[in-house]
C-alpha cells in the first residue's frame, strides 16, 4: 500500500497551530507563514523566520538570541525555528501537489 | 545558535538517554537526534512519523536513492550536517563514486534515468518552488516515473527542506567522517522515528 503522505503532512501542519507546545500558536503560525514566504514585520520573529526561509545557512546567533530573549525560553524559540522551517518545507510540498494536480487536470 | 536546553535534553529521561547513547556509541549524540527527543509535545513525533514512512517505508525508490535525494536537497540548501549525514547512508547501498558524481553534477552522473529526471524536479521544487508547473510533472511522467514514485520523492524533498533549515538555524555540530559513518549504521538500523 502506498504511503499516505498527505495525511502525514497534514499531521505535521496541524501541530503548528495546535494547543501543544509552549510558544503562542499564533506566533508559530506566523513563523510558518514567513517560512513559506509571507511578508511580516513582527520583529524579532520576522527576521529569523525570513532568514530560515531564504538562506538558513546565514542565520546568526544574534537572530536566534533575539527570539530567545523575546519569548523567554529555549523551548519557545525552538518552536518558532521549527515552525519557520516546517513552513518552508510544507510550502514546497503544497506547490508540488499543485503542479501534480495541474498535470492530472491536463491529462487527456 | 545551539539552544542549551535542546543540547542537554528537556526531561530527566531524555538527559539520561542522551548520556547513555553517547557513552555506548563513543561519540557525541548528533544534534538531529537531540532535536527528535526535545519538546515532544510539539511537532517532533509527527515529523518523525512522516520522515520514517518516507525514508524507510514502502517505495519504488531504494533507501540509498532516497538518502541521495535528501543529501542533494541538503546541498542545494547549503546544509553541511545533512550533506554529511545522508551521503554517509546513501553510500551503504550505492557505489561511493556514484554518490560523489551525483553531488558533483547529478545531470552528468551515470544515475538511472528515472532518478536523474526526478532530481531535476526536486531541485526546482527546492530552489524555485513557485515556478513548478504541470509541465514539470508531465516531463517526469514522460520519462516513466509513476505518480506514486514522484509523490514519494516530493515527500523526501519537502521533509529535507524543513530539516536542513532547522539544522542550519540551530547550528548542528558537524561530526567527523568516522562519526557520520557510525551514525549512518544507527540510522539504517533504527530509522527516524523518535
Amino acid at each position: 500500500m502506498p504511503t499516505d503522505h498527505k495525511h502525514l503532512a497534514e499531521a505535521v501542519r496541524s501541530r503548528i497551530g495546535g494547543a501543544s507546545g509552549v510558544a503562542d500558536p499564533a506566533l508559530r503560525k506566523e513563523a510558518a507563514a514567513a517560512g513559506a514566504g509571507a511578508a511580516s514585520t513582527n520583529e524579532p520573529y520576522a527576521a529569523l523566520a525570513q532568514q530560515i526561509a531564504e538562506a538558513s545557512y546565514r542565520v546568526t546567533d544574534a537572530q536566534v538570541s533575539a527570539v530567545r530573549a523575546a519569548t523567554g525560553s529555549d523551548k519557545a524559540a525552538f518552536e518558532l525555528v521549527m515552525s519557520a522551517a516546517i513552513g518552508a518545507g510544507l510550502f514546497r510540498w503544497d506547490e508540488a501537489m499543485r503542479a501534480l494536480a495541474e498535470a492530472s487536470d491536463a491529462a487527456p | 545558535m545551539r539552544l542549551p536546553e535542546v543540547d542537554r535534553g528537556d526531561t530527566l529521561a531524555h538527559r539520561a538517554l542522551i548520556r547513555m547513547i553517547s557513552a555506548v556509541s563513543g561519540m557525541r549524540l548528533p544534534d538531529a537526534a537531540r532535536v527528535a527527543f526535545y519538546d515532544q509535545a510539539f511537532v517532533s513525533k509527527a515529523l518523525g512519523s512522516w520522515t520514517q514512512a518516507t525514508m524507510r517505508g514502502p517505495s519504488s525508490w531504494s533507501i540509498s536513492e532516497r538518502e541521495l535525494m535528501a543529501s542533494l536537497v541538503a546541498k542545494w540548501n547549503s546544509c553541511p550536517f545533512c550533506i554529511g549525514a545522508h551521503r554517509a547512508i546513501a553510500v551503504k547501498g550505492m557505489p561511493a563514486g556514484l554518490v560523489e558524481a551525483a553531488h558533483a553534477d547529478y545531470r552528468a552522473a551515470p544515475l538511472p534515468e528515472l532518478l536523474r529526471v526526478t532530481l531535476g524536479f526536486l531541485e526546482k521544487m527546492t530552489l524555485f518552488p513557485k515556478k513548478l508547473s504541470g509541465a514539470d510533472v508531465r516531463a517526469v511522467f514522460d520519462a516513466g516515473v509513476t505518480s506514486e514514485a514522484l509523490t514519494d520523492a516530493i515527500a523526501v524533498a519537502a521533509l529535507f527542506n524543513m530539516i536542513t533549515r532547522y539544522a542550519n538555524a540551530l547550528d548542528f555540530a558537524l561530526p567527523t567522517a568516522r562519526e557520520f559513518e557510525k551514525s549512518a549504521d544507527m540510522l539504517l538500523k533504527r530509522g527516524y522515528g523518535s
